[in-house]
């Protein structure tokens, strides 16, 4: 018997980002790719401007273990640059990281942004986006996480008309412009990674 | 297209109850068993009319309210977070005795490694307390499954029936299987040959903990159906429950040679000593993977036969949640090679108040009302919310937090010991929840207490669920013998400050418990528009003239 081999993605942020909106989306969009995948989030107060943190693991055979080991992530989403740094050691040596770049300094002792990148970019595997920019080019202020999904969507074996599918269907309640522009953030976002990095 | 739903693990069992032909569905808010309750409430409010789902004022009520139900015959869901439990506790292990008619099925949420609750105590060990059944599941599926086997093990052994999950498998999201839904089931309410076996007077209830006793082996049984031996060729076995069984299944898919080790995979309690012998005689050394207490390892370290690991020995950590680590490292398998942790000092990101909560403004108003009246030192009595984060900085304006509705009596305990000022803090749904009794003591004992009441109208921390109080927190305060003179109901705004600190003020320096109600509508709520259609119907009510103005609500 040969050992199966499990993936895990890890999505960070700051309470009120939707971490766990878009770990749902994930979790679906791999679902309808026919693999076997399970969600894991807390609740609670950390819904009141906290760190939030979801996982998703996914594999061709049944799960049964909510949680990924340190090591054990191939891809961390992250909506919040402090936020991502804080679960690089979830990743395993070959993983990668998606991650907004602008911050949300709200706190004490954040420290200087600059800093916050440099430890970013010092990751090897990681891919930063201005979303404020971003948001600015799309006239769509809520883009980022969108385009930030649209990236790491090039690491999961799920096909870019799933991913579409689930996202419309996802924002189908706040009518066809909301799903238009948040399909527009995606496939912007998409674009700005090659082809071919599947885990 | 897979057929299968996906629902968080607790959600599952609100489905099963739904399935099962629940008649009702009960409970009171905590993380991590909220969303059980919420989502069969959804499916009754979607589709079932003559079914029921009512939150209650706390879980004793909601535990009674289930309990009713099944009297008449009717399958009932109560649901619950582990600390819920001891407040639900007298009626759980009173129950115990008097039996049940329709099924009864009591969800509890345990929460190891307390990610938010005051402890991680474990709920098996009170069903094993109350001599009654209680069903683990590892998965969503077993949530499931489990759940519908708890309405048909209840029935069979006229018992309530604990289905036990912790917070990883309540707030894990993965597809199940449903089974067709059944109508609401009726057995007939309590025949009159039984009617004495629920009136607990002593005489009964003597015979009654004779019958629980006799019904041990049963369940014994029941619950050896739904454990599992599985053979090996090691002698080092593993005993696992609940998370424990589903991280160690999993590391078997990813480690192979963990499939030579014996394991005994507990789901159902209470244990049969001959599974535990049988296992046992297997092996020399035993793994324990089970979350929070050792309870399974103490009962196979009594029996002597093999050396026993886990929690007591330090094989596994003494406190907080499994994990696929701890379970590595108990294992001896070699962590997984990661990335570096980055070399920057990460500030915790704490939860903390939203802009604009209304209780921010409650608080300054008291601590500046403290200030004035030369108690800045004051230690102030918290309760359970949202208003706990007061604790931390910035604020640190409450000194106490204990349990559900406490705050009341340890600032009337604290006044009658002599300490003056004494405040208790506490919010609309705590003091509906068990803050009336406190507060009618504390104006009997005639402590000087300041007993001031958070009112944001929702139990806001779970999710704005509505709060028992709803609009009656001053008739309730009245009716607990406050005179009008020592309440006064306050808006939490900062343009309204001044006029708050002096009202708090005046209490602080008043004789016998006074009480202040802060009311502004908590603003996650309001965003929501949570309370938008109950207050547009009341508003209807009070504009409507067609009876007597006396007679109006």
């Amino acid at each position: 018997m040969s050992a199966a081999r499990i993936h895990g993605i890890v999505l960070a942020g700051v309470g009120g980002q939707g971490v766990l909106s878009m770990a749902q989306i994930v979790l679906e969009a791999l679902r309808r790719s026919g693999l076997h995948a399970l969600q894991s989030e807390i609740h609670g107060m950390s819904q009141r401007g906290g760190s939030v943190q979801a996982q998703v693991c996914f594999a061709d055979t049944p799960l049964t273990s909510p949680l990924i080991e340190e090591g054990g992530a191939d891809l961390l989403i992250a909506l919040e640059p402090l936020e991502a740094l804080r679960y690089v050691s979830m990743l395993r040596i070959s993983g990668h990281l998606i991650t907004a770049e602008d911050p949300i300094a709200d706190m004490e002792g954040y420290p200087p942004l600059e800093d916050v990148h440099r430890a970013l970019r010092a990751v090897r595997g990681s891919h930063l986006l201005d979303t404020e920019s971003l948001a600015r080019k799309l006239a769509h202020k809520q883009a980022g996480g969108m385009a930030i999904l649209g990236m790491a969507s090039r690491f999961l074996p799920v096909p870019e008309e799933t991913w579409r599918e689930v996202i419309a269907q996802r924002f189908e309640p706040k009518g066809a412009r909301v799903v238009e522009k948040n399909l527009e953030a995606f496939s912007a976002g998409r674009q700005l990674i090659p082809e071919g990095v599947e885990v | 297209m897979d057929q299968r739903t996906l629902a968080l693990g607790v959600e599952a069992v609100g489905c099963a109850a739904f399935d099962a032909g629940i008649k009702g569905a009960f409970g009171y808010p905590g993380t991590p068993s909220t969303e059980g309750f919420e989502y069969v409430e959804a499916m009754i409010q979607a589709s079932a009319p003559e079914r029921v789902a009512q939150w209650a004022t706390n879980e004793k009520v909601a535990f009674d309210l289930a309990l009713g139900a099944s009297y008449t015959g009717h399958r009932a869901l109560v649901t619950m977070k582990h600390v819920g439990l001891n407040v639900a506790m007298d009626g759980y292990a009173n129950a115990a005795l008097t039996g049940v008619q329709g099924g009864l099925v009591v969800l509890v949420a345990d929460d190891p490694g307390m990610h938010s609750s005051q402890n991680e105590q474990d709920s098996r060990k009170l069903a094993e307390f109350s001599w009654l059944p209680c069903l683990e599941p590892s998965t969503v599926q077993e949530a499931y499954d489990f759940t519908l086997r708890a309405f048909e093990l209840s029935e069979a052994l006229q018992v309530p029936v604990m289905v036990r999950l912790v917070t990883r498998l309540a707030h894990c999201r993965a597809p199940f299987l449903r089974q067709e839904t059944l109508p609401p089931t009726h057995r007939g309410q309590v025949p009159g040959d039984h009617v004495q076996d629920w009136v607990l007077i002593p005489s009964n209830a003597r015979r009654r903990y004779v019958d629980l006793l006799a019904k041990q082996p049963r369940m014994r049984e029941a619950a050896a159906e739904i454990n599992r031996l599985v053979p090996g060729t090691a002698r080092r076995g593993v005993a696992a429950a609940g998370l424990g069984r589903a991280y160690f299944a999993q590391l078997a898919l990813e480690y192979p040679e963990l499939a030579a080790l014996p394991r005994l995979e507990v789901a159902a309690y209470p244990l049969d000593p001959a599974t535990e012998e049988a296992f046992l005689a297997q092996v020399d050394e035993v793994l324990v993977f089970e979350e929070d207490y050792p309870l399974l390892e103490e009962r196979l370290g009594l029996r002597g036969r093999a050396r026993v690991r886990g929690r007591l020995d330090g094989a596994v950590p003494r406190t907080g949640e499994l994990s696929p680590r701890v379970l590595k490292e108990a294992l001896g398998l070699d962590p997984l090679d990661r990335k570096a942790i980055p070399a920057l000092d990460l500030p915790v990101r704490a939860p903390r108040f939203c802009e604009g909560c209304g209780h921010v403004d409650a608080y300054e108003a008291v601590q500046e009302a403290l200030r004035n009246v030369g108690a800045p030192e004051a230690r102030v009595f918290g309760d359970i919310g949202c208003y706990t984060l007061a604790a931390q900085e910035p604020l640190e304006a409450i000194h106490g937090v204990v349990e559900m509705g406490a705050s009341i009596s340890l600032a009337a305990g604290a006044a009658l010991a002599g300490q003056k000022p004494a405040v208790a803090v506490i919010g609309d749904s705590t003091f509906a929840h068990s803050g009336l009794p406190a507060l009618l003591t504390a104006v009997e004992s005639g402590a000087d207490v300041t007993v001031v009441i958070l009112d944001n109208r929702v139990v806001g921390m779970t999710g704005q669920q509505p709060s028992q109080a709803l609009d009656q927190v001053e008739r309730l305060v009245l009716g607990l013998g406050v005179p009008e003179s020592h309440m006064a109901v306050l808006t939490p705004l900062p343009s309204k400050h001044a006029e708050n600190v002096a009202a708090v003020e005046a209490a602080l320096q008043r004789r016998g418990t006074s009480v202040l109600v802060f009311r502004r509508e908590c603003i996650q709520s309001l965003r929501r528009g949570v309370l938008k259609e109950h207050d547009r119907e009341a508003r209807e009510r009070q504009a409507c003239t067609t009876c007597a103005p006396e007679v109006r609500p």
